[in-house]
């Protein structure tokens, strides 16, 4: 990975509180030089591997539960990603996929910080062929 | 160590294998090197020459190019890999839509490396995503 930038999204689960622009705010207070923009789902976070890594650690400490991250390959505000020069946006429905399954991560984040025990779920087994039978006869 | 994710695009298996203190490798990583410094217009739409010829390695000749494409990307970080954190049965909008075939191949160059490799349900209730990052943190810090 480049050593000179490093682009982050910071995604906010849709549980929390907190709003993309307090997000962007607090950023902003760290007083760091780096590129912050605000999105529907959070922030994206830009500048030197080091400095974006700082933050995010910062972040991560003040909302535990609350913010999760990636690193993002197109810089911000790249015009062949941005939607405001009408890029495409093929990681969307990935982006979308992910903001809906994090309340549930962030639950299971939150009952193991806590010490809960947990039982692995059964493997989902195949319908047996004379249980089919039944059911196709019963209707 | 550095632990593969599969699907490599996951916000949620990234962050995890952070949040327990190792790093992850993502499809994120290959594209932004490209786009740093081979500057390709639309990485991993596009590739380079030198791409396609490393892709054979991990795909013949007769399977599809777009397949090969994505292993150019992918196959060296599971090359690189220590351990693996796979997912299974997500919604069809999770992960790398569009060819099935790269996702089984990419378990399968996985499971050739006979790296740990950790394989979870996507989670369907808040028991389940319970058990899905127990696992996981269990998993990452068994790794140390």
């Amino acid at each position: 990975m480049s050593e000179e930038r490093e682009t982050r999204v910071v995604m906010i689960s849709p549980n929390s509180t907190i709003t993309p622009d307090q997000l962007v705010r607090e950023v902003h207070a760290m007083g760091k030089e780096l590129t912050v923009k605000e999105t529907c789902y959070g922030t994206l976070i830009e500048g030197p591997k080091g400095m974006v890594r700082e933050v995010l650690a910062a972040l991560r400490k003040k909302h535990p539960y609350d913010v999760f991250s990636k690193v993002r390959a197109y810089p911000a505000g790249d015009p062949r990603r941005c939607r405001a020069q009408h890029g495409t946006r093929p990681g969307f429905s990935q982006l979308e996929a992910e903001w809906e399954a994090l309340p549930l991560i962030q639950h299971g984040i939150q009952c193991i910080d806590r010490g809960d025990k947990f039982e692995v779920p059964k493997e989902k087994e195949k319908l047996p062929v004379d249980e089919f039978k039944k059911i196709c006869e019963a209707s | 160590m550095k632990v593969f994710i599969d699907p490599p695009n996951s916000l949620i298996l990234f962050d995890l294998v952070e949040r327990f203190g190792h790093e992850p490798l993502g499809a994120m990583v290959p594209i932004q090197e490209r786009i740093d410094n081979a500057e390709l217009d639309m990485p991993p739409m596009n590739v380079t020459l030198d791409d396609v010829v490393r892709g054979l390695k991990y795909a013949g000749v007769e399977v599809p190019s777009g397949i090969r494409g994505r292993l150019s990307l992918w196959g060296p970080l599971i090359d690189e890999a220590d351990a693996a954190l796979i997912m299974t049965d997500p919604p069809f909008n999770f992960g790398c839509v569009g060819c099935e075939r790269s996702n089984e191949m990419v378990k399968y160059l996985i499971r050739r490396r006979k790296i740990p490799a950790l394989t979870i349900r996507y989670p369907d209730n808040e028991e389940e995503a319970k058990a899905t990052v127990g696992q996981v943190k269990e998993f990452l810090e068994g790794l140390k």
